[in-house]
C-alpha cells in the first residue's frame, strides 16, 4: 500500500506568500496526487500552534509521510522531524521542500515563484513516498577535550572545561601562552592593565590538574569524528628541556644574539636567540630561535649538527643544572597523539602588518607611523619603553599624535570590507593613555564612523573626547609625508568641509584584524569552513554562533571574526558549554544519513569493484578498505566500506561510484530518480 | 622478435613465473590475429606478432575466465601498457600479479590505425621484460596528439549534437564497447542496475544518448584511447571521439594523460589547488 503523505504549505508570515501562492501550492499538491492524504497552509509552521497542527493531522489522519514545505532544511528540518517524533512517527519520513531560500527570496513575481513551488513540493512528495525509517547511530565519547590556542579565548575555554571535570590538552604554537592580549597594556573600558587580568589566569590554566599544556607545538593533523578525534600534535623542538629548566635566566643573559626583533614587542624592543617573549610567559622556560642563533647558522652553513658547532656555546655552558644540562642542541620535532572528544579551535587573528599597500600614509617607511598594537607595547609597563610613550625614531616624547582610524577595515579596495570592531574602542584608550603620561599632548583622531556599541563603551569613548581632550576629526587622511622630524598629516575634516594639515611627532593606525595567515590551511586540516576573509565559518549566525561546520569542532575568539576582549571570553564560555554537554554522555547519537557500500548474497557479495575512487575523493577519510573472505580465509574481493562515524553524508562518495555501489541514507538513488522524474520538462 | 617472444613466454611457463601467457596468435586469414592463451611451454608456437596485433589484450585481465588462469604474463605494446597504469592506480590488479611482456612497436593495422598516427609510446613506459629493439619514445605536441579531433571541433553546438543523434541512433544497445574496455570493469554495469533503470536498456534514442553518454563519461580521465571500442562496433560509431575529446580536455584543464605515468593522481579523484577552478562563476 502506498503512502499517505501530509502536506504542510507555509506562509512564513509574508515571506514565503508574497511571492508564492500559497494555497495554489495547497491545491496543486493533492491534485492528481492519490498519495497525498492532506494538504493545508499555515501561517507560522514553525510556531508553537503551527507543531501542534502537524503532530494533530499525522495522528488524525493517519499520515506516514510528511512534507513540510517552508524554509531552509539547514533551518527548520529538525524542528519539523522532532515534532513528527513526539506523534510516534519516525523522523526520516519528514522532508522540507525549500519554499523560501531557493524560491520565494529569488523570484521576483508571483506566476513563477507559485510555478517553481509547485514543481518543489511535487519533487519532494515523490521523495517522501520512497522514504524509509532510518535510526540514528550511536557512537561513544572520548571524554577530553582540546584546545587549540593559548590567547584569552583557549585559556578561559581550557579552564571552564577543566573546572568542568574534564580533561583539556591544550596546544600552543608559540613558546608561551597568552596571545595578544598579553600584550596589551590597558583594557576598554575600565582601563585595568591587561597583564593584571590575564597573567592569573595563565597561572591557574598552568597548574590546573586537568590541563595539559603543550607550548611551542603545531596541530599536524586531526583524524576521526565526533567524540572521538585522533590529534597528531608536532612538539617542535625548543632545544631546552621542560621537565630539567628552572627558567634562572642565566642562558639568555649570556646569549650574545642580542639585535633580534622581538615578536612580542612588535619589533620595537630586541631579544635574544635564546628567550623568553616576555618576563611573565608560561612556561617561565626559554626557547631557543634557531632561524637566528650563530650557533646553528653555523651549523647549517657546514652542514654538521648543530652540537658539533663550536661557534658558540654559552648558553650551555651557563646552564647551572647538573649532570645533565636542560639545553639540548641535538632536540628534534617530536609528534605525540592524544584522543580527544571534542575540539575548540581558538586560534586568534593577526594584525594587519602589511601597511606598504598604505603608500599615502609612508608606506611602512616612517618609523613614527605605527601600528595600534605597537602603541600598547609602548604604553605597557613591561614593554620596550617600560611604558614611557616615545616615538621609535629618536626617543622623544611626541608632542602630538594622530591616530587614523579603519585603517584597513572597511576598504574593500586595499584591505578588508568589513568592520574590526574593535578599533573606535582602543583608539579611544589610546588617547586616554596617551593624555595620561603626556599631559600637555595632543591627540587628534581621524574617524569615518565612531562605533562603540557596548556596555559602557559609548560612555568611554565620550569620555576620551570630552574630559580627555582628544579632538576627532571625521574624515579621512589622504597623505602623510615627512617634513623635517615631523610628519604632516593630510586630512579632510568633512564635518567643517575643511581640509587639516596637522604637524604630528607620531602617527598610530588603527590597523585591521585579520585571520591568521595560514588560517585557510588550518580549516582544511580539521574540515571546517571558512569565509571570504578566512575567519572559520560558525554553523548559524545566530542559532550556532560557536559550532563549526564539523561536528563537535567549536569556536571561540577571534579566529571565528574580529571582536574584544568580553565578547571573546563569552564565546569561549559559550563554546565550553558546548564541549561540557557533549562530555557528558556516554554514548552519542547522530544522524543516520551516511553512506553505504552495498552487500550482496554470493557469488557477487558486493558490486563494489574496489577501485576506491570513493576513498579519493572522501574530505573526511571515511572510506576504508575491507577483505571479503573465504571460509578458508582466502580474499575474494577488497571492497570499500563506509566508517559511519566518520561519514558527514556529503555525498560524494555515491557521486563518484560508477557502479553505484554507494548510496546515501536518506538521499538513495530511488529517492533521488523520484524526485528527477517527477519534474515535468518543457 | 617472434622466436624471442616465443623462447620468453617458454622461460616464463617452464619456470612457474606464470601460469599462462596472454598473447596474439595466427588468425584465420593471414590479415587476422587471434588472442591465445598459453598454459603450456610446448604450446608456444602458437604465439606471433606482426602488425595485426591491433587489439589491446588487456581486456582479458578483468575477466573471470582469464583470471581463473592463474598469474599471466601479458603481451603489450606501448599503447596497451598504459592500461595496466590505470589497473594499478585503480586498484584492479596488483604488480606482483601480472607480468608485463612489453613489446616495441612502430604502429600497426593495415592501414595504419589511427591511435598509431601521433604514437609516443612506442617503448612500453611499464614492462618486466621487453621484447624487440628499443624505440626512443617521440615527444609529440598536444595539438598533434589531439589532431584526429580537428574537424569535429569546427562544428557548431547544434551540428555536434545532430551529429551524436544521428550516431547514436544506430545503436544496437549490444554492449559490444563496455565488454571489450579494459577499463570498463564493474562487476555490474550501471546500466544493469533497475531500481532505479537509471539507463533505459531497449534501443530507444533517449535510453541510447544515456548510454553512449554515461560510458563516455565513466571512461573520463581515464580512457587511455586504445580505440577497441570503436574497433568492435558492428554499427561504426565513432565512440573515440567522444573518448579523445574528453582526454584532449581532461589533459588541457588538469595536465593528466591516463595511463601515461604511474605516479601521476588520478584525475578524476584529486584534488588539487591548482586545478582549473574558472567554472565556479
Amino acid at each position: 500500500m502506498g503512502k499517505k503523505i501530509g502536506v504542510f504549505v507555509c506562509h512564513c508570515g509574508t515571506n514565503i506568500s508574497a511571492t508564492v501562492d500559497v494555497e495554489k501550492v495547497a491545491e496543486e499538491a493533492k491534485k492528481n496526487n492519490p498519495g497525498v492524504a492532506y494538504t493545508t497552509t499555515y501561517k507560522y509552521m514553525c510556531s508553537d500552534p503551527g507543531q501542534k497542527l502537524l503532530r494533530d493531522k499525522i495522528k488524525e489522519e493517519g499520515l506516514d509521510g510528511v512534507v513540510v514545505a517552508a524554509c531552509s532544511p539547514k533551518m527548520h528540518e529538525h524542528t519539523f522531524r522532532n515534532a513528527a517524533v513526539k506523534t510516534g512517527l519516525n523522523p526520516y519520513h519528514v522532508e522540507i521542500s525549500n519554499l523560501r531560500e531557493q524560491c520565494s527570496w529569488v523570484h521576483p513575481d508571483k506566476p513563477t515563484g507559485t510555478e517553481k513551488s509547485i514543481d518543489l513540493v511535487r519533487m519532494m512528495t515523490e521523495k517522501t513516498r520512497k522514504d524509509r525509517s532510518l535510526t540514528p547511530i550511536k557512537v561513544p565519547v572520548t571524554k577530553r577535550a582540546l584546545v587549540i590556542g593559548g590567547g584569552i579565548a583557549g585559556i578561559q575555554a581550557a579552564l571552564d572545561i577543566a573546572d568542568g571535570g574534564h580533561e583539556v590538552i591544550m596546544v600552543e604554537r608559540e613558546a608561551s601562552i597568552g596571545g595578544h592580549m598579553a600584550q596589551l597594556s590597558e583594557t576598554f573600558p575600565t582601563l585595568d592593565c591587561s597583564q593584571c587580568i590575564m597573567t592569573p589566569k595563565m597561572v591557574e590554566l598552568a597548574q590546573h590538574d586537568n590541563i595539559k599544556l603543550y607550548t611551542w607545538s603545531e596541530i599536524e593533523a586531526v583524524d576521526g569524528y565526533i567524540g572521538n578525534f585522533d590529534v597528531k600534535i608536532r612538539k617542535k623542538a625548543r632545544s631546552v628541556d621542560l621537565d630539567l629548566c628552572t627558567g634562572c635566566s642565566s642562558c639568555w643573559q649570556v646569549c650574545p644574539c642580542k639585535k633580534i626583533k622581538s615578536e612580542f614587542d612588535m619589533g620595537l624592543g630586541n631579544r635574544t636567540a635564546i628567550y623568553i617573549p616576555f618576563p611573565q610567559a608560561i612556561p617561565s622556560k626559554p626557547v631557543i630561535d634557531r632561524e637566528n642563533c650563530i650557533l646553528f647558522k653555523d651549523a647549517r652553513k657546514k652542514n654538521i649538527p648543530p652540537n658539533d658547532s663550536k661557534v658558540c656555546r654559552k648558553c650551555i655552558d651557563a646552564c647551572p643544572i647538573a649532570p645533565v644540562k636542560a639545553i639540548d642542541y641535538s632536540q628534534e620535532d617530536e609528534i605525540v597523539t592524544e584522543k580527544v572528544g571534542a575540539i575548540i579551535v581558538a586560534t586568534g587573528f593577526k594584525e594587519l602588518d602589511d601597511t606598504s599597500m598604505y603608500g599615502e600614509y609612508g608606506g611602512g617607511k616612517y618609523k613614527d607611523v605605527i601600528t595600534g598594537l605597537q602603541f600598547e607595547r609602548l604604553a605597557s609597563a613591561s614593554g620596550p619603553t617600560e611604558g614611557k610613550i616615545e616615538r621609535p625614531s629618536d626617543g622623544k616624547e611626541p608632542e602630538i599624535v594622530v591616530f587614523i582610524q579603519c585603517v584597513g577595515s572597511r576598504d574593500p579596495a586595499k584591505g578588508c570590507s568589513y568592520c574590526s570592531k574593535t578599533c573606535c574602542m582602543y583608539t579611544a584608550k589610546h588617547t586616554m593613555l596617551y593624555k595620561h603620561k603626556v599631559h600637555d599632548g595632543h591627540a587628534f583622531v581621524f574617524y569615518i564612523d565612531i562605533r562603540c556599541a557596548g556596555k559602557d563603551y559609548e560612555e568611554f569613548s565620550q569620555r576620551a573626547i570630552e574630559e580627555e581632550g582628544a579632538t576627532y576629526l571625521r574624515g579621512r587622511v589622504s597623505r602623510i609625508y615627512k617634513k623635517g622630524d615631523k610628519l604632516v598629516v593630510l586630512g579632510a575634516d568633512t564635518l567643517t568641509g575643511s581640509v587639516v594639515e596637522i604637524e604630528a611627532d607620531m602617527v598610530v593606525l588603527a590597523s585591521a584584524m585579520k585571520a591568521q595567515d595560514d588560517a585557510e590551511k588550518f580549516a582544511q586540516k580539521l574540515s571546517i569552513q571558512y569565509n571570504k576573509d578566512k575567519f572559520f565559518s560558525e554553523m548559524h549566525p545566530k542559532l550556532k554562533p560557536v559550532e563549526s561546520s564539523s561536528a563537535a569542532i567549536l569556536l571561540a575568539g577571534t579566529c571565528q571574526g574580529p571582536k574584544d576582549i568580553p565578547e571573546t571570553v563569552a564565546q569561549a564560555g559559550a563554546a565550553a558549554s558546548k564541549v561540557l554537554a557533549l562530555l557528558s554522555a556516554d554514548e552519542l547519537e547522530r544522524e543516520p544519513v551516511v553512506a553505504k557500500v552495498d552487500r550482496l548474497p554470493p557469488p557477487v557479495f558486493s558490486t563494489c569493484i574496489g577501485c576506491f575512487y570513493c576513498q579519493r575523493v572522501c574530505p573526511y577519510g571515511a572510506i576504508e578498505e575491507e577483505d571479503i573472505k573465504a571460509r578458508d580465509g582466502s580474499v575474494i574481493k577488497t571492497v570499500a566500506r563506509v566508517n559511519e562515524g566518520l561519514c558527514q553524508g556529503c555525498g560524494l562518495c555515491a557521486a563518484t561510484c560508477r557502479s553505484k555501489s554507494v548510496e546515501l541514507a536518506g538521499f538513495n538513488d530511488e529517492q533521488v530518480y523520484a524526485e528527477i522524474n517527477s519534474v515535468e520538462f518543457n | 622478435m617472434i622466436e624471442e617472444l616465443r623462447k620468453k613466454a617458454e622461460e616464463l611457463l617452464r619456470s612457474d613465473t606464470v601460469k599462462v601467457v596472454f598473447g596474439y596468435g595466427e588468425g584465420s586469414t593471414p590479415e587476422r590475429t587471434r588472442p591465445v592463451f598459453i598454459t603450456k611451454p610446448e604450446d608456444v608456437n602458437k604465439l606471433t606478432w606482426n602488425k595485426y596485433c591491433v587489439y589491446n589484450l588487456t581486456t582479458y585481465l578483468k575477466r573471470q575466465e582469464t583470471r581463473k588462469l592463474g598469474k599471466p604474463a601479458i603481451i603489450v605494446k606501448g599503447c596497451d601498457a598504459k592500461t595496466i597504469i590505470v589497473l594499478l592506480k585503480e586498484c584492479q590488479i596488483k604488480r606482483e600479479d601480472v607480468y608485463v611482456l612489453g613489446v616495441t612497436c612502430d604502429g600497426v593495422g593495415e592501414p595504419l590505425a589511427t591511435k598509431c598516427k601521433a604514437c609516443d609510446v612506442n617503448t612500453p613506459r611499464i614492462y618486466d621484460d621487453l621484447v624487440g629493439e628499443k624505440i626512443e619514445n617521440k615527444e609529440i605536441p598536444f595539438d598533434e596528439r589531439y589532431a584526429e579531433l580537428d574537424e569535429y571541433e569546427k562544428l557548431s553546438e547544434k551540428e555536434k549534437w545532430d551529429f551524436w543523434q544521428k550516431q547514436f541512433a544506430k545503436c544496437i544497445k549490444c554492449y559490444a564497447c563496455s565488454s571489450i574496455c579494459p577499463l570498463c570493469f564493474c562487476d555490474r554495469c550501471i546500466v544493469d542496475k533497475n531500481q532505479p533503470q537509471w539507463i533505459d536498456p531497449s534501443a530507444h534514442p533517449r535510453g541510447n544518448l544515456s548510454w553512449n553518454v554515461t560510458r563516455a563519461y565513466h571512461l573520463a580521465g581515464r580512457c587511455i584511447n586504445c580505440e577497441e571500442c570503436q574497433r568492435v562496433c558492428p554499427v561504426d560509431i565513432p565512440l573515440n571521439l567522444l573518448n579523445k575529446k574528453l582526454a584532449k580536455e581532461t589533459e588541457k584543464n588538469f595536465k593528466y594523460r591516463s595511463g601515461y605515468n604511474i605516479d601521476d593522481e588520478l584525475a578524476m579523484s584529486t584534488y588539487k589547488e591548482e586545478d582549473n577552478q574558472d567554472f565556479f562563476k
